[in-house]
């Protein structure tokens, strides 16, 4: 496993503190006596998932001391300040986050260059007093996304099917692996959406395209973002997609052709954070498997919109 | 006059120097040689809006946004595609030809997207008048309501049914930032509320949503009103149609709207 002995160097860049971070962290891990940290929870995580961890990648600390005594953790699609409070309510204070925590992709690194990614840094008053909180109560906020997604058990996927109650209900394709399709008891697009507004508490988050009438038993499940090119592929293979967010123009857009051409579909969107915060569900009760010195325990996000009546 | 004389006379009448470079801004199906018997503007050339233009008979459609399902408008792994080749088939049946709008018209002055966005929201565009909107209009001051509020006069004037809300509804608010489509603009300290179309939820080159849902923890209250892609640029392409009649004179020339997709 190539993750089994990262470098110092290595590491130091990974939780964002190369050249500060005490040398004594890996040492004091290999001994297995000593406290827990979050870096020694991090390095099982890293041990266990394998793979490389670049220090550009997303994946890596984000806001915290890695050398904090971690208490519990608590796993979450987007480590929101409610989130956060919820999260230290608990008693835990090592967060692992599916999405970033600083809005947006540079995750709001204060160094990262002028023009790339977002410019809300340091400065931010959200950023500022959302740090400033994350400081005051000791929390380490750590982010996993590449390397949870590649995992094979394709948790993401069984999470949502599982919230959903759908998850028995799998079609494996031919290798015998699950590929995301369910087959579930028949009923209009209609009756089907109210299941899914129903299990998944959701708002205005959902919203759907194509036929109402649509009679639904294959449903094809993509959480996160889904490109155009899987809609074209696949849309024409089930009768419904759940996906978490699509692109309006693109993916609304020939669902809405699909539609006027008469096909009896239907493509519901439910929201990105939404549809992977099952998956972070599952994430906690994998690292039961593999931390079980402390508690840790998943606090989902929910669908964040509203709509006036 | 032919469909391509027709995009030369848009070329010279616009109010800034037509940018040649732009990949969108192109004939995307039909025969740009064919006679125009009527033009048919529209947000969005959906299959359900084609078949409307053809039924009143414009043959030309200008549309602001994409045909085949994808921005650049790339057909190449779309070939074997059984609605791509209804909706080819349907375009070329009927002696019809797409031309595309969308690069030129967001460089413009007005950009119609936004002066259709502004109208849409209930939000009069002050002293200037619309002629002066650009695709970043700036910080827009209305009088101070609260966002629930202009929630609904939002979802009253432009009649979305998916509108899409994030934010507490009882916050004071008066600073506007509105963008067009996908061009939803960023949320700084200075705004109260953002308007836009849509954008990618989280993990973008700025997250509204979560910085918005974080302020509103951290007693800084703010909202974001997302109207959907189509609803945010779609009036504006009356406005673009009447334009148009500056200059084409012998044509007819009407505003097809592309639904909104969303139940």
């Amino acid at each position: 496993m190539k993750s089994r002995h990262i470098s110092r160097r290595r590491f130091a860049l990974m939780a964002g503190t190369a050249g500060a971070v005490p040398l004594g962290i890996v040492s004091l891990d290999l001994a297995g006596t000593e406290p827990l940290t979050a870096a020694a929870v991090v390095r099982r995580i890293q041990t266990a998932l394998g793979g490389d961890w670049p220090s550009a990648g997303p994946d890596g600390f984000k806001a915290g001391d890695p050398s904090t005594v971690v208490k519990g953790i608590a796993t979450t699609a987007m480590a929101t300040m409610d989130v956060l409070q919820q999260a230290v309510q608990a008693n835990t204070n090592l967060i692992v986050t599916y999405e970033p925590t600083f809005y947006s992709r540079a995750d709001g690194a204060v160094d990262s260059p002028p023009g790339r990614g977002s410019a809300a840094g340091g400065n931010d008053p959200v950023i500022k007093a959302k740090r400033e909180f994350i400081e005051k109560n000791g929390l380490v906020v750590f982010r996993l996304r590449d390397h949870w997604q590649a995992r094979k058990e394709n948790d993401r996927v069984t999470g949502l099917a599982g919230a959903l109650g759908w998850r028995a209900r799998a079609v494996s394709d031919k290798a015998g692996n699950g590929n995301a399709v369910y087959e579930i008891p028949a009923a209009t697009a209609e009756a089907t959406v109210a299941v899914i507004r129903s299990k998944l508490k959701l708002r205005a988050g959902l919203r759907v395209v194509g036929d109402r009438n649509a009679i639904i038993r294959r449903v094809l499940l993509i959480p996160g973002s889904m490109t155009a090119t899987t809609l074209w592929l696949r849309y024409s293979e089930v009768d419904m997609i759940v996906a978490g967010e699509v692109r309006e123009w693109e993916n609304t857009h020939y669902a809405a052709d699909i539609f006027t051409s008469g096909e009896k579909r239907a493509l519901v969107t439910i929201g990105r954070v939404v549809s992977e915060d099952p998956g972070m569900a599952v994430c906690a009760e994998w690292l039961k498997t593999i931390v079980k010195e402390v508690p840790a325990k998943w606090i989902g996000v929910g669908d964040p919109y509203w709509r006036p009546a | 006059m032919t469909a391509r004389e027709v995009v030369e006379l848009i070329k010279k009448n616009a109010s800034t120097p037509w940018n040649e470079r732009s990949t969108r801004d192109t004939f995307k199906a039909g025969d740009p040689d064919v006679t125009v018997k009527g033009i048919a503007t529209t947000m969005m050339v959906t299959f359900d809006m084609l078949k409307r233009a053809n039924a009143a008979g414009m043959n030309m459609v200008i549309t602001h946004e994409d045909t085949f399902w994808n921005d650049r408008d790339d057909t190449k792994d779309l070939a074997r595609n059984p609605l791509f080749k209804l909706k080819t088939e349907y375009i070329l049946k009927n002696d019809m030809v797409i031309w595309r709008d969308h690069d030129n018209m967001h460089a413009s002055t007005p950009d119609y997207t936004v002066v259709g966005e502004l109208r849409s929201a209930g939000i009069p565009v002050g002293t200037g008048g619309s002629d002066h909107v650009t695709m970043r209009p700036g910080i827009l001051t209305i009088p101070e309501t609260t966002l629930g509020e202009l929630a609904a006069q939002v979802k009253r004037s432009s009649g979305a049914r998916a509108l899409r809300c994030v934010g507490d509804p009882t916050a004071r608010v008066s600073k506007i930032l509105v963008g067009p489509g996908y061009a939803t603009p960023r949320m700084t300290p200075e705004v109260d509320v953002i308007i836009g179309g849509e954008q990618q939820e989280a993990d973008g080159d700025f997250d509204n949503v979560e910085y918005v849902i974080d302020a509103v923890s951290l007693g800084m209250p703010k909202g974001v009103i997302m109207l959907g892609h189509v609803i945010s640029e779609q009036a504006g392409m009356k406005d673009f149609g009447d334009w148009l009649r500056t200059f084409l004179h012998d044509i007819p020339i009407r505003f097809v709207p592309a639904e909104e997709p969303y139940w």
